[in-house]
């Protein structure tokens, strides 16, 4: 008659149950293999993405021209005549090909890719003369400008994405997205037009107290801000909009934010 | 014997075919008129060097045009203008109906031109002019007017109708994150224009709102034109 423990060691459950069991060796050799296969998926990701980096000589009044599709920009100034354009591509069939016409250099994503499908992510660092204009566009991803005084800034982010404006001095300013914050630090020269518009974001400007502008602002969230600026001859209605001058009114700005926060600093 | 009948006999003498009397009635004229003497000399010098030199002389190029020329010469010397009397001066109209109007073919290839030229241009005016959409229609950007707001708010729409046709198109291929992007400001822009319509519902007169609305819509038409041709 057999014995109950026979069955048990016979018992073909019990037999998957010690095939399965976890031991040291087995647990390396998994382990290895994961190590295997990240090394290469990293390595086969490096390998897609693609750098450019390129230097153009820069004449007296510089002008950026950059239009992107999906990606960051990042433009700063430096102390070199010249121009240095930086690019990650994310996708190995990206084609990124500027040309310089005249003071501009001009780059065109759009144009570059077209017909070539998804083209991903293309980060651009654009590093230029301090006196430089810019104009920035990108269908999706942060735009960050710092330290120009040329005579134009403008961003332009059709979707989402964070424009961030710092240390800027330049008579024409332009800042626009649909998600995202929007951020400006700098000074509103005489004479200068500044506008500022998100539909979904907060705007921060930063400038100097002794700043001179007329304002209209308009929030429909009612969120508006003026801080140190704000004055009795302000005009508003119920809160939503306001207009009016602050010291002379020199310059013009005009800040839109449809559900977001708008609010003025002073430096 | 007169002047007349006297220079008619100069050329019969001088084919020699001139009677014996009328030869000797006419040198009698010739000796007593200085004037036929004269115009019988040049003719006699005319023919005699026609005789002579028969065969030798070059034939214009185009005597057609010569004569041509020589008879607008003539023609023109015949009407004297008294110097003291103004001509009376023909008015515009009649001096353009007076007018010979023989043009030649490049001259004529020429009028058709211009004629059809016209003709194309002032087309082109009047289709511009009287066939085109209304300006909210055709133009980007959506200005406020006299027009109710709904009916802008409509035509407007047709317009986003349209792009989003186009953008329905291309979507296929685009990646899924640049979708839900796309989808996800369509959705936070079609709030703002509902929000704002709501507002106007409460109150129709609300600048604010309106304001609003009009940048919504606009950022929306952008929006959409710009993913269009992504």
């Amino acid at each position: 008659m057999p014995q109950v423990s026979d069955c048990i060691l016979r018992s073909p459950t019990l037999m998957k149950t010690r095939s399965l069991t976890w031991l040291p060796s087995n647990r390396a050799a998994l382990a290895s293999v994961a190590v295997l296969l990240s090394v290469v998926c990293l390595s086969s990701l490096v390998q897609a993405q693609q750098k450019m980096s390129k230097r153009y000589p820069a004449g007296k009044n510089v002008r950026i021209e950059l239009k992107n599709i999906s990606g960051t920009i990042v433009v700063e100034s430096w102390n070199k005549d010249e121009i240095r354009l930086s690019a990650t591509m994310e996708s190995s069939n990206a084609h990124v090909v500027p040309r310089q016409i005249d003071e501009s250099l001009v780059v065109d994503v759009m144009s570059d890719n077209r017909g070539r499908g998804d083209v991903g992510d293309i980060n651009f660092r654009l590093q230029v003369p301090a006196n430089s204009s810019v104009d920035l566009e990108t269908r999706r991803g942060q735009i960050s400008v710092l330290n120009l005084r040329g005579s134009s800034v403008r961003a332009h982010v059709s979707t989402e994405g964070d424009i961030e404006l710092t240390n800027i001095t330049a008579s024409q300013v332009v800042a626009q997205n649909t998600i995202g914050n929007i951020f400006f630090d700098g000074e509103f020269s005489t004479g200068g037009t500044y506008e500022f518009k998100s539909t979904k974001g907060d705007i921060t400007i930063r400038i100097p107290g002794n700043s001179a502008f007329r304002l209209v602002a308009a929030s429909p969230a009612k969120r508006i801000a003026l801080g140190d600026f704000w004055n009795n001859g302000f005009k508003t209605q119920d809160g939503r909009k306001y207009v009016g001058d602050v010291g002379d009114g020199r310059s013009s700005v005009s800040v839109t934010n449809f559900s977001g926060q708008i609010t003025f600093l002073r430096k | 014997m007169n002047c007349e009948k006297c220079q008619e006999l100069i050329h019969d003498l001088l084919d020699g075919s001139i009677s014996r009397s009328d030869e000797l009635t006419l040198n009698t004229h010739l000796r007593e008129c200085l004037d036929c003497e004269s115009v019988r000399q040049d003719l006699t010098s005319i023919v005699g060097f026609c005789r002579a030199n028969r065969g030798e002389y070059e034939a214009p190029p185009n005597s057609q045009a010569l004569w041509l020329r020589i008879r607008n010469v003539i023609e023109s010397e015949t009407i004297p203008v008294p110097s003291g009397a103004r001509a009376p001066r023909k008015s515009f109209l009649a001096d353009w109906m007076g007018r010979s109007w023989e043009l030649s073919l490049p001259q004529l290839a020429s009028l058709v031109a211009a004629i059809v030229l016209c003709v194309s241009l002032v087309t082109v005016v009047g289709v511009r002019r009287w066939g085109a959409p209304p300006p909210s229609m055709s133009q980007g950007s959506f200005s406020a007017n006299s027009t109710p707001v709904t009916d802008r708010v409509f035509q407007r729409q047709q317009l986003i109708s349209y792009w989003n046709q186009r953008v329905e198109l291309n979507k296929a291929r685009w990646s899924p994150e640049m979708r839900a992007t796309f989808e996800r400001n369509l959705q936070v822009i079609d709030q703002a224009v509902s929000q704002s319509l709501n507002e106007l519902d409460r109150n129709p007169h609300d600048e604010i709102s309106e304001q609003m609305l009009n940048e919504s819509l606009n950022d929306k038409l952008a929006l959409l034109k710009e993913f269009s041709d992504l």
